[in-house]
């Protein structure tokens, strides 16, 4: 407990000194295009056949559908996200980390504005979510502790697979300079949000794992691990496919979800991951795996 | 594809999503309640009535129920299509 104080403590120091502006500034009012909005090598059909058929401007159109793509899905996870950081503000057992979380709700929704501006700025549109994530999943009969548990373990998956996508686009000398700024400055606060995140988790875990019986443990394992599976196949979106003049968008993302290429992609960013998880002892190797 | 195909396809995508390959799904069977299918496994359904009725969907716009059984399915996303 007194660890995670000190922690909370620290994170709050360091984001009180690290604030931003919430308009964003700077930003030109379009994007030229074709531009790179996305890593080549994060895009979902990297790699694959239908990659492969695209000349640089297609990849480029798509580039940006799936940098809008890759924002909106921000966006609803940092809704849903703020939406449960809110009901934890004063949840006794978390008071120790309440100051940081009133940090943690305010970066999140500086974050969400960013995103919100590119979409609906250079895209005209964020895309619906197809998901019911934080917050809104739990089963109902979910204990607080195990609904509480579950809450901070899924946005730390959450952000842990995002930070993969950021840090790769921070350093990403392609990329237009408003795409590159959005990742960069959303590393750097989600450094701090994965500090907080993995101690919380791993304080959690060990305060309550011993007091659940085998079936709740069964249930918190098979929620994560469906929840990663939920939330990877977020990222191979048909409506990108169609916006970018992909034929037959939906069949294509059901093949590329099952391509051998993307499997790998996903298993090479996957493990990492899920690692904080296999740390604190949530998950063993072999259901990490 | 006609409504016979439609509704064998969601049948076919439940049960291979079941937690047990004994467990029967007529049209009418409870999807959510009997934790057929969880909120978790519904970017994959979505994905699936999108695809076969080959146009994109808002989750935003459904309302309570759609996902209760086939049934409820067909009529909220391919009833008005016929």
């Amino acid at each position: 407990m007194d660890q995670l104080l000190e922690t909370s403590r620290r994170l709050s120091d360091l984001s009180a000194r690290h604030q931003r502006p919430i308009p964003v500034s700077g930003w030109p009012d379009k994007v030229e295009r074709p531009r790179w909005f996305t890593s080549p090598q994060l895009i979902s059909l990297y790699g694959t056949a239908t990659w492969d058929s695209l000349d640089e401007i297609a990849r480029q159109e798509l580039s940006f559908w799936e940098a809008v793509s890759f924002y909106s899905l921000n966006i609803h996870g940092e809704r849903l996200l703020m939406a449960g950081l809110a009901q934890r503000l004063y949840r006794p057992g978390l008071d120790v980390v309440s100051e940081y979380l009133h940090h943690f709700l305010a970066e999140e929704n500086t974050h969400s504005v960013w995103f919100a501006t590119f979409c609906r700025q250079y895209a005209g549109k964020i895309y619906p979510e197809r998901t019911v994530a934080f917050g809104a999943d739990e089963r109902a009969d979910d204990p607080a502790d195990v609904a509480d548990f579950l809450f901070f373990a899924r946005v730390l998956m959450f952000e842990e697979l995002v930070n993969r996508y950021n840090v790769t686009m921070a350093n990403d000398d392609l990329l237009h300079p408003v795409a590159r700024r959005i990742n960069a400055d959303h590393y750097a606060d989600e450094s701090r949000h994965l500090v907080f995140g993995r101690r919380l988790v791993a304080h959690l875990w060990r305060e309550h794992c011993a007091a659940w019986p085998a079936d709740t443990i069964a249930h918190v394992r098979g929620h994560l691990t469906n929840y990663l599976s939920s939330m990877w196949r977020e990222y191979y979106n048909p409506a990108a496919y169609l916006d970018a003049g992909l034929p037959e968008p939906w069949a294509l993302a059901r093949a590329t979800w099952s391509d051998p290429v993307a499997v790998a992609h996903r298993a090479r960013h996957t493990g990492p991951v899920l690692q904080p998880f296999v740390d604190a002892g949530v998950l063993d190797a072999v259901t990490a795996g | 594809m006609t409504e016979t195909d439609v509704r064998a396809t969601l049948r076919d995508w439940v049960r291979r999503r079941a937690p047990s390959a004994s467990v029967e799904i007529a049209d009418d069977t409870p999807l959510i309640s009997s934790r057929l299918i969880t909120s978790l496994q519904v970017t994959d359904l979505l994905l699936l009535i999108e695809e076969l009725r080959n146009a994109p969907i808002d989750p935003a716009s459904l309302r309570p129920g759609a996902f209760h059984d086939i049934d409820a399915i067909y009529a909220a996303f391919f009833a008005g299509e016929a």
